[in-house]
């Protein structure tokens, strides 16, 4: 399965499944503001994964966002 | 059935039959993984490291059974060259390994360089440290920064030697050993304050005190054994004397059979500074790729520093505490999972002496200072 | 739409251009000189960073094209994207192109980062180090004595890139600082 892949159509309610890359990752910390739900950062500013699954729109968003390019998504399906 | 006869599906089945697992210590299904490199051309890494601390039953394998070995080696990559033979460079392992004329794939001495991504980077002429899993790499795949990884599978040394013997003497005879969900006969390592410490062959389900006194016995006055180095449990001596050496009892301690190290401690030592010492060590041997390792185990070194030298020990076993919790799932590797349970299983066992500590004393200290 | 229309429409996009640039590479240079421990700021800095980039794409794209049709310059289509093409000041206007051709790989990988390989995508990336000098001395060096804004306007704008650059080259943080140190131990 290809680490992210595109929907043609995106459905309301679609949702994702959240992965880190923990060596790409340098803490920047925008995921845990993208996504406060599944999100929280640890003292030194990098990510706990409290929730693997996603609305699919904010899920998006962060893996575009991360600066490192740390978040792989996986859509189901 | 005669090794060298058998079809690669006889092969699977027997495996599987047999049940063997992984001797690294991860215990993965070793039938899944020969079918899956067999299935992608994998080439193969044989995992000669003696990596963990306490660890010598590869060198152990490599040293009395190369002949078997390289057979198992044949069957799961029937190309020669895709094989190699990893150990640490500059060890008795590794020369012997040369001197048989085999392909030695020559490891730096560090904890994680031999975890089984770090040795495959190494075979692609990256460093040795351990890379981000994604897909499995027996299907080939990519590392983080998208440099090409060929197919490739890492087998302990032990297991591969195992295959053989199941490809030889079959199935039955492998599952004649051991427990139902632990099968096969098992090498372990047995070391420190024992008279006669060194690699046994056994089985899970053996009493502990069995495997104790075919080294020798404990030594008068140990009192911690620890399970599988770094990335296992402590073990009190009173429990350690009544249960068997499998996975189902040494889960009550939150531990597991692993890769088959047994350390029994000094009893000389204070056990609240050798785990300081043990936990400084582990800090300075992380990869350094991921927050989580590289901050969070000098953190719980620290923590356990100052729990040892009675500097403000509430706070910092708070802290302590807290920070073991956060350690496991956050690092490319179980490096830092490790160390959380040999934490979690030292702070636990020795919550009484990490007390004396706090109120400035030391069993260990007053009872030399006594002796003196 | 008259010469001169399209003449000033050039220089006024060229100068917006610059500026804009500037700024796209100073949100990049702070992101990636430091980390914020209020992640709400780093979201908007690096939201800013890619948003801005495709605004100044459009200016660009305006400069170049405007440049292209006036006919007071001799400036054909094909030095949109080969550089030292042009009649006119060939050297200057060529790392014009050149700036551009960096810029749209730059966009391009960032696009489809997610499909490439890291590596490759960080390699391109690092051309902006490049691109943007092209176009600062594509800028001074065309601007008419006539026009002294443009090319304080210019100068400025490289002034207070250079500062962010330089700040960049020494500034550091702790997880850079941890790796960088455990890359000095023996691995392989």
């Amino acid at each position: 399965m290809p680490p992210e892949t595109t929907l043609p159509l995106e459905t309301v309610g679609a949702t994702a499944t959240i992965a880190i890359d923990r060596v790409l990752c340098t803490g920047h910390g925008i995921c845990a503001h993208v996504l406060p739900d599944q999100v929280s950062l640890d003292e030194w500013g990098y990510p706990i994964l409290d929730d693997t699954t996603a609305e699919l729109a904010a899920a998006r968003a962060a893996a575009r966002l991360c600066p490192a390019r740390a978040i792989r998504l996986r859509t189901p399906g | 059935m005669n090794r060298t006869d058998v079809a690669p599906s006889g092969l699977l089945a027997a495996l599987s039959e047999a049940g063997l697992t992984g001797r690294g210590g991860a215990a993965f299904a070793t039938a899944r993984k020969v079918e899956a490199a067999h299935r992608h051309g994998a080439q193969l890494i044989v995992n000669a490291c003696d990596g963990e601390i306490g660890a010598a039953k590869d060198g152990w394998v490599i040293e009395h059974h190369l002949v078997e070995l390289v057979a198992g080696a044949r069957l799961v990559a029937p190309d020669a060259r895709r094989i190699r033979y990893a150990a640490k460079r500059d060890s008795a392992t590794a020369q012997r390994l040369r001197a048989a004329g085999l392909p030695v794939l020559e490891v730096p001495d560090r904890y994680v360089s031999s975890e089984e991504t770090a040795l495959i980077s190494l075979a692609h002429n990256g460093l040795a440290r351990p890379l981000t899993k994604g897909e499995p790499f027996v299907q080939g795949g990519r590392d983080s920064h998208g440099r090409r990884i060929e197919p490739s599978v890492v087998l302990n040394a032990e297991t591969v030697w195992r295959v053989a013997q199941i490809a030889d003497r079959g199935p039955r005879w492998f599952r004649a050993h051991g427990t139902p969900a632990e099968p096969g006969p098992r090498l372990v390592a047995i070391s420190g304050a024992v008279p006669r410490p060194g690699v046994l062959e056994t089985e899970a389900g053996m009493p502990l005190r069995t495997l104790l006194a075919a080294a020798g016995g404990l030594a008068d006055g140990a009192e911690v054994i620890g399970v599988s180095g770094l990335s296992g449990v402590l073990l009190p001596r009173a429990a350690a004397t009544g249960m068997r050496w499998d996975s189902g009892d040494l889960g009550r301690f939150g531990g597991s059979i692993g890769p088959g190290i047994l350390h029994v401690w000094d009893p000389a030592r204070c056990p609240v500074e050798h785990v300081d010492d043990l936990l400084q060590y582990a800090a300075g041997q992380s990869a350094g790729q991921c927050g989580p390792c590289m901050f969070g185990l000098p953190a719980i070194a620290a923590d356990w520093h100052a729990l040892s030298t009675a500097q403000d020990s509430r706070a910092a076993d708070a802290r302590l505490e807290r920070r073991i919790d956060l350690l496991p799932g956050r690092g490319a590797c179980r490096f830092p999972d490790g160390i959380a349970r040999f934490a979690a299983s030292a702070r636990s066992l020795l919550a009484d002496h990490l007390a004396d500590h706090a109120a400035g004393r030391c069993p260990h200290r007053d009872r030399s200072n006594h002796a003196a | 739409m008259s010469n001169e229309l399209l003449w000033y429409l050039s220089r006024a996009t060229g100068i917006a251009s610059i500026v804009l640039l500037t700024a796209v590479v100073v949100l990049g240079v702070v992101t990636a000189g430091r980390r914020d421990p209020r992640a709400e700021r780093a979201t908007v800095v690096m939201a800013l960073h890619r948003w801005l980039s495709l605004g100044m794409l459009s200016f660009l794209l305006v400069h170049i094209g405007t440049a292209i049709l006036e006919t007071y310059v001799a400036i054909d289509v094909i030095s949109l994207l080969v550089p030292f093409t042009s009649d006119y000041a060939t050297v200057w206007v060529g790392l014009g192109t050149l700036a551009f051709d960096i810029l749209l790989a730059i966009i391009a990988t960032s696009m489809l980062r997610h499909r490439l390989p890291e590596r490759l995508w960080r390699l391109v990336h690092w051309g902006a180090y490049a691109m943007w000098p092209l176009g600062l001395i594509h800028g001074i060096m065309l601007a008419t004595s006539d026009q002294p804004l443009l090319a304080a306007t210019t100068i400025a704008s490289g002034g207070v890139g250079a500062a962010a650059i330089a700040w960049r080259v020494t500034s550091s943080y702790a997880d850079r600082d941890r790796r960088r140190a455990v890359l000095t131990e023996q691995w392989s």
